[in-house]
């Protein structure tokens, strides 16, 4: 075209850009559809492939592959295609290929999951499996089983044991002449001494991070009182309850206990390498007792671990996540075999040490502490050993909807930290969404 | 063709048919037929990857369909889903003021930004390509996740704009982590990101004739005085273009809220933008015809938009690239 062009077709050009790109915005709705997994299983032949996803770092990925090998070599015949991503996502992508009918045969689910999973029928029901032994739970905790349970069926087995544990910076505690914290002292016990190590620090380091938008936290805290966070598939407290929560962190902010709302901010996502604790604002987070490994990798300090404030006996044995099965696949059988090996062999275990969590086979874990050299993998491991006996009795995996109170608890206890919303006002508005949240 | 029906400036209408009739060969059926042929490829992906789809979207907004049911659960609820997001959903209505004021900062900045740089690289300096590319560069790394990460790294707690800051005795917050600022960091993402527009800029600023600026200068006008007389009128169907797209492309914004707010639209939804909030309600919340429904909602009011613009554009539009030469 020469410099002057002809004015029509610029003009049409112009205009052909414009319209193209109003199109794009279904990009959006119709995207997102890729799934991987090429479904060649044939059930007619003996061979047979069985695809497996899960979410982790490197390390997981590579121990998990060394079990799914070593079930290769006793099993010729099954042979594995792995699936594997960051946590971030994970749901999305399995969401999708659930959708589009080619999930993976076995795909790993975590407690906020699993009830979205079994009460859409998605995950098969593991019970006859259970029943005849062919999946053998009688060397797991009372508590863990029932709690991979979902309206009586079972949708997922424990690939690992786990229980929420605040981690903290021993090498700091120290430095400042400050006891640990201890199993058992009570919620307002811990922010008077985080209190004092604010100003110990001379405010460098904030004594607690703010747990006021993670749902675990304030599930222990109301067991502790007698309630639960759900009470079937209804929120189990109040507005008040609520309330009084928020004003517990609240008070904590203004002594000084907690961190400003804009740090507390940057660790509410769950991000590992965020966390208060490794990034040295804050001597303590609220995270998971297996993730004392993963914490360190990101800090010099020593870390130690105890359970959230209040009594033990509100704690319970947690799969830190589950194995389930998909309602569609054509060799469940296989399936369900492979994840008795992978809960209950003795290799297995040994493979996999604390990755994932305390073994769920009580016997092994004895056997794979022993083996245990890693100093972070033992202080996890001699925390949950102490609390174990500890433990209360589980109370049901969180109803379907629990994602978005989930989310929902981030946002209103944000509102409140920053100071958008009294702490009443923000209960309020949390409980009308839940509630509808539920029972949609 | 339509446009020949809103041409408005001189003595045009009469020349353009002319020129497009032309020395043709083979008659104008046949070329068609050629056309066609030759379009096919993109026409059956049109029709797979994009018209289909957009149907059945259409279709899904109009049911309570669940990503993760199965077919036979999904059923007609009419207008239910677009009923909900205009009366009950809060989230909704919030995220279109996010999305309106994000909008509605970033395109005039950006726009201004672009028209800013791009009369200050019209020149023929020695070296200017160096410095025009160096100012493309920000468009090229486009809505990707790593410069978002980077963005986010800049605008915490630890980093590197509170350590300018400090520098002057300031002490700053997390910006990205605070609900007061956190959308400011990603407009100034969205600004710094010029590129595109200011490319355009240039190359219809080398299209305006030097001997208007030089008959101007004789007549006596100033700089400011070109500028607002000459190149602002010379520039306005390039304005008008990178009007639209820009505007379309605020709307869309995406990756960078994904990003900073870790998927969220936090903290406390301050970057909830519309699109973010369909994705949280189609693959997180697994709504996947309530996120259509939200979709086509999207789609008709950036038609509408785009409509206002085309129909205020014959105000302030100067087609007059016909009279140079």
């Amino acid at each position: 075209m020469s410099p002057s062009g002809t004015p029509q077709t610029r003009r049409s050009l112009l205009r052909g850009f414009a319209a193209a790109a109003i199109g794009l915005p279904f990009a959006l709705s119709t995207a997102a559809c890729g799934g991987d997994n090429d479904d060649s299983g044939d059930s007619t032949t003996k061979n047979i492939e069985l695809s497996v996803f899960w979410w982790g770092a490197d390390k997981r990925a590579e121990l998990t592959k060394k079990v799914l090998d070593l079930y290769h070599t006793k099993h010729p015949n099954v042979a594995f295609k792995t699936t594997w991503q960051g946590n971030s996502g994970y749901f999305d992508k399995l969401a999708t290929e659930v959708a589009a009918g080619n999930a993976p045969d076995i795909f790993q689910i975590d407690d906020n999951a699993i009830s979205e999973y079994a009460q859409r029928n998605i995950a098969l029901d593991l019970t006859k499996y259970v029943d005849s032994k062919k999946i053998d739970l009688s060397r797991f905790p009372d508590s863990l089983v029932s709690y991979g349970k979902v309206d009586g069926k079972v949708a997922g087995i424990a690939a690992a044991e786990n229980t929420p544990g605040m981690v903290y910076n021993k090498t700091l505690l120290a430095s400042v002449g400050l006891p640990a914290p201890t199993i058992g002292m009570s919620w307002e016990d811990w922010i008077a001494e985080a209190a004092q190590i604010t100003q110990k620090t001379g405010g460098k380091t904030f004594g607690t991070m703010d747990p006021s938008a993670d749902y675990k936290a304030l599930w222990l805290w109301l067991r502790g009182q007698g309630k639960e966070l759900y009470n079937g598939k209804q929120l189990g407290f109040t507005v008040e309850d609520l309330t009084k929560w928020f004003e517990l962190w609240k008070d904590a902010r203004g002594r000084k206990a907690a961190p400003p709302a804009d740090v507390i901010q940057s660790a509410n996502s769950g991000d590992v390498t965020k966390q208060l604790v490794v990034t040295g604002k804050a001597a303590t987070s609220f995270m998971w007792s297996n993730q004392v490994p993963e914490l360190a990798k990101n800090t010099k300090d020593q870390l130690g671990v105890v359970s959230y404030p209040g009594d033990p006996k509100s704690q319970w044995a947690r799969a830190s996540m589950y194995w389930s099965v998909y309602r569609g696949s054509k060799h469940a059988d296989e399936a369900a075999d492979f994840i008795n090996f992978f809960v209950n062999d003795p290799e297995a275990a040994k493979i996999l040490g604390t990755e994932r969590g305390l073994p769920a086979n009580t016997e092994l874990r004895t056997q794979v502490a022993s083996t245990i050299t890693d100093e972070n993998m033992k202080t996890s491991l001699s925390f949950e050993d102490a609390i174990t006996p500890k433990f209360g009795s589980a109370p049901p995996p969180p109803p379907k909807g629990h994602t978005k109170v989930k989310a929902a608890l981030i946002t209103y206890a944000e509102s409140v930290q920053f100071g958008k919303a009294s702490p009443q006002a923000a209960a309020q508005s949390f409980i009308t969404e839940a509630n509808a949240d539920l029972s949609s | 063709m339509t446009a020949t029906s809103t041409v408005t400036t001189r003595g045009q209408q009469a020349r353009v048919p002319a020129k497009r009739r032309g020395p043709g060969r083979g008659g104008p059926r046949r070329e068609g037929v050629a056309g066609y042929v030759f379009l096919s490829p993109w026409l059956l992906g049109l029709m797979g990857i994009t018209a289909i789809p957009m149907l059945l979207s259409l279709y899904l907004s109009f049911t309570n369909y669940d990503t993760l049911s199965s077919f036979s659960d999904v059923h007609w609820i009419g207008l239910d889903n677009y009923r909900r997001m205009f009366t009950e959903d809060v989230h909704y209505l919030h995220s279109v003021r996010v999305t309106v004021l994000f909008a509605l900062v970033t395109v005039p900045l950006k726009l201004t930004a672009a028209l800013a740089v791009a009369l200050l690289l019209n020149r023929t300096w020695r070296g200017i390509g160096l410095f025009r590319g160096l100012f493309y560069l920000p468009s090229l790394l486009g809505g990707s996740v790593a410069l978002a990460l980077v963005w986010f790294a800049i605008f915490s707690r630890d980093g590197a704009f509170n350590a300018l800051l400090s520098a002057f005795g300031i002490t700053g917050r997390s910006w990205v982590n605070d609900p007061d600022t956190a959308l400011g960091t990603l407009v100034i993402l969205g600004i710094w990101q010029f590129g595109a527009p200011m490319v355009i800029f240039l190359a219809g600023l080398k299209q305006i004739p030097v001997d208007l600026y030089e008959a101007a200068s004789v007549d006596g006008a100033g700089a400011f005085s070109s500028f607002w007389h000459i190149t602002l009128p010379m520039l306005s169907p390039v304005l008008f273009f990178n009007l639209v797209m820009e505007t379309i492309h605020a709307f869309q914004g995406f990756t960078s809220a994904y990003v900073i707010s870790n998927g969220t639209g936090g903290p406390v939804d301050s970057t909830m933008l519309y699109t973010l909030y369909l994705y949280i309600k189609g693959f997180t919340d697994f709504e996947m015809g309530y996120a259509s429904a939200m979709a086509w909602v999207f789609l008709v009011v950036i038609g509408a938009i785009t409509a206002v613009f085309f129909t205020t554009g014959r105000f302030w539009v100067h087609y007059s690239d016909g009279d140079d030469r």
